[in-house]
């Protein structure tokens, strides 16, 4: 939902690359929960990469972009430095999650979700 | 050219849409300004701060107050 920016500060927005592996998964999930608890609102990835003006300057506008990358791959990183934006990053596999081999239980999505809550 | 003013009738977006008339002027333009008010119209754009400014359909900026100095460059490229 758009937010009005009178007397607003610290305003997050979450992208998660969402794909298709269970790293994917589980920044999506990451993203959702922290969007649900009140730490930010999250916001479409693939929307940067596709240049799309309103969520750019969405993205220029506000106090911290944190971009959560399943895997060293790191399609949203990318995204964003193509567009000169600044971001906070985190790379699931660096959490100790193991692409194609964890399972993403609540569990997990909570261990995650707190390590990057402390971080932001 | 069409030039719109996202945002929900808050003082900034007033302030921007001021601001927008003053551009034309300075530009010397022919441009229709319109407010778009509703929430889901402006979600539409992708907008995640308001107000927005729009021109042309692409958005030029978002949560911000540009002078007309600043929009009037987006008003003669």
């Amino acid at each position: 939902m758009a937010e009005c920016s009178c007397g607003n500060n610290g305003v997050k927005l979450i992208y998660s690359c969402s794909g298709a592996a269970n790293t994917g998964y589980l920044a999506d999930s990451v993203s959702r929960k922290l969007m649900k608890e009140g730490k930010g609102k999250m916001t479409c990835l693939a929307a940067i990469g596709a240049d799309l003006s309103g969520f750019i300057e969405s993205a220029k506008s506000v106090d911290k972009n944190i971009v959560i990358d399943g895997c060293p791959v790191a399609c949203g990183k990318k995204i964003f430095e193509k567009n000169e934006l600044k971001f906070n990053h985190f790379i699931l596999t660096e959490l100790g999650v193991e692409k194609g081999k964890t399972e993403i239980t609540e569990e997990v999505i909570n261990k995650i979700s707190q390590e990057i809550e402390n971080k932001i | 050219m069409v030039i719109k003013i996202l945002g929900t009738g808050c003082p900034k977006c007033k302030q921007l849409e001021e601001n927008a008339k003053k551009s034309v002027e300075l530009a010397g333009v022919n441009a229709i300004i319109e407010k778009v008010t509703e929430l889901n119209k402006i979600m539409d754009y992708g907008v995640m701060m308001t107000p927005a400014l729009v021109v042309d359909e692409v958005v030029k900026s978002a949560g911000k107050v540009l002078n007309p100095e600043e929009i009037k460059k987006f008003l003669i490229q």
